[in-house]
């Protein structure tokens, strides 16, 4: 027992109940204010706190002509007697929410649980108003429970009341428990660290979570990745305690949710670094800089995933050193090479949800940037952000202001401000969560559009470059976003290629650019990704008439700010008008071409078309590849025997579409079409998958493409 | 003795409030202005609870020195600091370590300069147990790295070198004592600000 610092306490709060009748005429301790007490002059009124997870929201009537309103809390035992000093824990200012007339604050920090007084007043100019009556309310428990199982599991976080955060001893105890108890969990080793950490995934659904990640795919999930920076961990125990409350709870809004999607969690990416307290894995690689390269294990591991479960919208937890920050700066996908769609639909995310309903809750959501800036936001592939947005994925960064800065002034306390960060946290999941289910078919619109554009291979290629991300009308939640970070002309390629060619020396060649100077090789990456590549006589080609079109130039030309190889860029064979029959034999790329006439691929051939016209059949047997994207076929499209890969997206048949006996390995992608015709699909080695982006077929869908 | 006549009007304060009855004198009083915001009473990791802990399991509760703990850990400098009759760990906030260090610079000691980062650390470890008063009464300590650095007081803390004070003093454990201090000891360059720590 600490004597002194519990005889400061009994002095305060005896100096406090002596005091506060008489420093404020409003008589702040003792009875409730009778209902009829009319408000001194810009007395803030109306004042209500409700309680939430790890936070209470404190609103008011604005007084006008105030600066700015400060929050005041005060512990109090069951009778509302003071038991704690008055403490000013929040400063609200006009830039926090985008509405000003019904001014809300979250305020956190306490321990869960315990009962409290508060008040608010406002400034005018920098004069002190008087206080409001107050308002008692005891805050809510820890999540879950205590009596009932799994309900009653805690991490090492919560039962030393933020003192210690969960180790990983800890974190796998707590996540087995949760997958033990709950029919609805299933924790799953994505991979390993360098150090051979497993690297755990949480899958939730309701009543269980579909049996294969495939089957997770059809279900449009959603991706939490908690925890990339190991010295940044406020996100991670957000993770732990949402993970047991989509595992145990029963009301309506969680199972709501659970039975239309899978949530994915992923706590800690970066297991070294967490328990290390390194930003970097062990072998100081920031992994947040290589979710495009994936020259290390635990990145590798989270793209494998993406390539598996295909989440359509993620968020990815950080903390963020700039304490003039907003509670919870955002920033969509902005690189240029990602889709239109997936940019807005990002950015609808965050501004026309996430701003919204934080100033409803009180929390203050804002563009990551803010002042002094300048130099974050930007545009690396290498970044998750903007690497899922590359892969088609409505996404957000999420920081959590690491310090209290100047809007909550009693963050000097530790475990104040680490609570107040990973209940900030879990609000945001929450809403994300919430997004995604009342979203869900602009989200998907939204993909489905980006990967009928991308494998369509439209427009410029941009290797460095964000969006701008405009500024909010005002009263702006943030002072200023990231910086414009346009695209200067060395990384913009207006001539795209078709395809990239790599040597077998590129292509299957050791590496030295991962953990100890070992390499996974391109083809691993490229596998790791999912691109569909092509083995020809002299390499390999990988055409851009795929969804990760925005990503792959990046990795595989020249001309990029961190590219694996330098990939022969291989252009279009035809581009114009081709009258009578086509016929194809090695590698054939149409981009914005019109053939009028029937085309056939001889044994080994190769088709890539994009934004073309085929007034004809398309015969391909025995080739060595086939894609399709944003093109027309006016007549029947026959894929039958490939020894390689078939992707046909955003493509309108007049006709029948056959694809049979492809064997490849991967599933085909047949994803976005519209068929006039029937849709039939046999004895490929792999179901053809949509990607969950529909196909309009007016006519039977039969065999391996009936749900398609 | 200013100290000590601080403590005669607290408790005497404390017995109007009418609430010493049922508790013992402690043991393990904390003091400085950083002490009350960080666990404390029963709450877990309160001093009293530290005072028989080693010092990598006392370092884990003290909620300000995430840095310190890991970069000690990193340093594998515990078994030595463990079999050490006595110490004193001049323990850097993590504020301190943030002011003084980047990101890149800080994982770069931790992961790849280990012996700069062992020098480091020695910096901030004396070989004896020195109280708050102690270290007020000495004109200087010999740190594990083989400086001398002058002490002392400050108020009511200990000034450590020309910038650092103790925030946070006199937490026991089982072979010595921690005082968390405010800026980092030894002769690093200064890197806080540099590179690129944005998400």
């Amino acid at each position: 027992m600490n004597h002194r610092r519990s005889t400061v306490i009994a002095i305060s709060a005896l100096l406090a109940a002596t005091f506060a009748p008489v420093v404020t005429s409003t008589s702040a301790f003792a009875a409730p204010l009778p209902a009829f007490a009319a408000a001194e002059p810009n007395q803030v009124t109306d004042l209500t706190v409700s309680q939430a997870d790890g936070f209470a929201t404190v609103a008011w009537t604005p007084v006008p002509g105030a600066a700015d309103y400060q929050i005041e809390r005060t512990a109090v035992d069951a009778a509302n007697a003071p038991t704690g000093t008055p403490t000013v824990v929040g400063v609200w200012r006009p830039n926090r929410q985008i509405n000003n007339e019904t001014p809300t604050f979250a305020d956190a920090g306490f321990n869960p649980g315990t009962r409290f007084q508060w008040r608010v007043r406002a400034r005018i100019g920098t004069a002190e108003q008087p206080y409001s009556s107050p308002v008692f309310d005891t805050t809510k428990a820890p999540w879950g429970d205590p009596a009932v199982a799994g309900q009653n599991l805690r991490t090492q976080w919560e039962t030393t009341q933020a003192a210690q955060y969960t180790s990983d001893a800890n974190e796998y105890a707590y996540t087995a428990a949760v997958d033990q108890l709950s029919e609805r969990v299933r924790v799953v080793e994505i991979g390993r660290t360098v150090q051979n950490r497993p690297i755990n995934m949480l899958v939730i659904g309701y009543p269980t979570p579909p049996a294969t990640p495939a089957a997770v795919a059809a279900t449009s999930p959603l991706a939490v990745n908690c925890n990339v920076h190991g010295n940044e961990p406020g996100d991670r125990e957000a993770c732990l305690i949402m993970a047991r409350q989509l595992a145990f709870s029963n009301d309506a809004r969680t199972l709501g949710l659970l039975k239309n999607t899978t949530v994915l969690i992923v706590p800690t990416i970066n297991g070294d670094g967490r328990a290390a307290n390194t930003r970097g894995n062990t072998t100081g690689q920031d992994l947040n800089r290589d979710y495009s390269l994936i020259r290390q294990p635990e990145t590798a591991a989270y793209v494998r995933m993406l390539r598996d479960y295909r989440p359509v919208a993620g968020y990815d937890g950080h903390e963020y050193g700039n304490n003039q920050a907003g509670d919870l700066p955002m920033l969509p996908p902005r690189h240029q090479n990602v889709a239109q769609q997936i940019f807005d639909e990002s950015l609808d995310m965050i501004e026309n949800h996430m701003y919204v309903e934080g100033a409803k809750d009180g929390w203050w959501a804002c563009p990551y940037g803010c002042a002094n800036g300048s130099g974050v936001g930007l545009s690396e592939e290498t970044i998750l952000r903007n690497t899922l947005g590359l892969k088609n994925t409505v996404n957000s960064l999420l920081e959590l202001r690491s310090s209290g800065g100047a809007t909550r002034p009693d963050e000097g306390n530790t475990a104040n401000n680490r609570r107040r960060k990973t209940f900030s946290a879990l609000w945001t999941f929450n809403q994300f969560m919430d997004y995604h289910h009342n979203q869900l078919s602009d989200i998907k619109k939204a993909r489905g559009e980006a990967i009928e554009f991308q494998a369509g291979n439209n427009g410029r290629i941009v290797f460095r470059g964000s969006r701008v991300v405009p500024l909010h009308p005002a009263p702006h939640p943030g002072e200023a976003g990231p910086r414009e970070d346009l695209p200067t002309p060395d990384m913009i390629l207006d001539n795209a290629p078709c395809a990239y060619k790599l040597t077998e020396a590129q292509y299957n060649g050791a590496r030295t650019d991962g953990p100890n100077d070992v390499g996974a090789t391109v083809a691993e990456r490229i596998a790791a990704h999912g691109w569909k590549v092509v083995k020809v006589a002299d390499g390999y080609v990988v055409p851009l008439a795929q969804p990760e079109r925005g990503l792959i130039p990046l990795l595989l030309d020249e001309q990029g700010e961190e590219e694996w190889v330098s990939g022969e860029r291989v252009y279009p064979t035809l581009t114009g008008r081709h009258n009578g029959p086509l016929t194809i034999s090695g590698f054939a790329c149409l981009s914005g071409a019109t053939v009028n006439g029937p085309v056939n691929l001889r044994p080994g051939a190769t088709l890539v078309a994009t934004n073309t016209t085929i007034s004809g059949p398309v015969n391909a047997a025995n080739a060595a590849g086939v894609f399709f994207g944003d093109s027309s076929v006016r007549g029947p499209l026959q894929v039958a025997n490939t020894n390689g890969p078939v992707t046909v997206i955003g493509t309108n048949v007049s006709g029948p579409v056959n694809l049979v006996n492809n064997t490849n390995g991967a599933a085909p992608y047949f994803a976005g079409n519209s068929v006039s015709g029937p849709l039939n699909c046999a004895g490929n080695s792999t179901a053809p998958t949509n990607l969950e982006v529909r196909n309009v077929v007016n006519g039977p869908r039969a065999g391996q493409c009936s749900t398609l | 003795m200013r100290t000590r006549l601080l403590a005669v009007v607290m408790v005497a304060a404390l017995a109007v409030a009418g609430c010493t009855s049922d508790e013992e004198p402690s043991t393990a009083a904390v003091s400085g202005p950083l002490c009350g915001e960080l666990p404390k009473g029963d709450e877990p990791g309160n001093p009293t609870a530290l005072a028989s802990e080693s010092v990598d399991q006392a370092l884990q509760w003290i909620t300000v020195l995430t840095t310190f703990e890991g970069a000690l850990r990193a340093s594998e400098l515990v078994p030595e600091l463990e079999g050490k009759k006595a110490i004193t760990v001049l323990a850097p906030s993590d504020d301190a370590f943030m002011a003084k260090f980047s990101q890149d610079n800080l994982d770069e000691l931790m992961i790849k300069d280990k012996d700069a980062l062992r020098t480091l650390l020695r910096a901030h470890i004396v070989d004896r147990s020195l109280s708050l008063a102690d270290l007020r009464d000495a004109d200087s300590v010999t740190t594990l790295d083989g400086t001398t650095v002058k002490v002392s007081e400050a108020d009511k803390m200990a000034r450590i070198g020309d910038e650092a004070t103790t925030v946070c003093a006199d937490y026991r454990i089982a072979n010595g004592r921690v005082h968390v201090i405010n800026h980092v000891l030894g002769n690093f360059p200064t890197t806080a600000g540099q590179g690129d720590s944005g998400h």
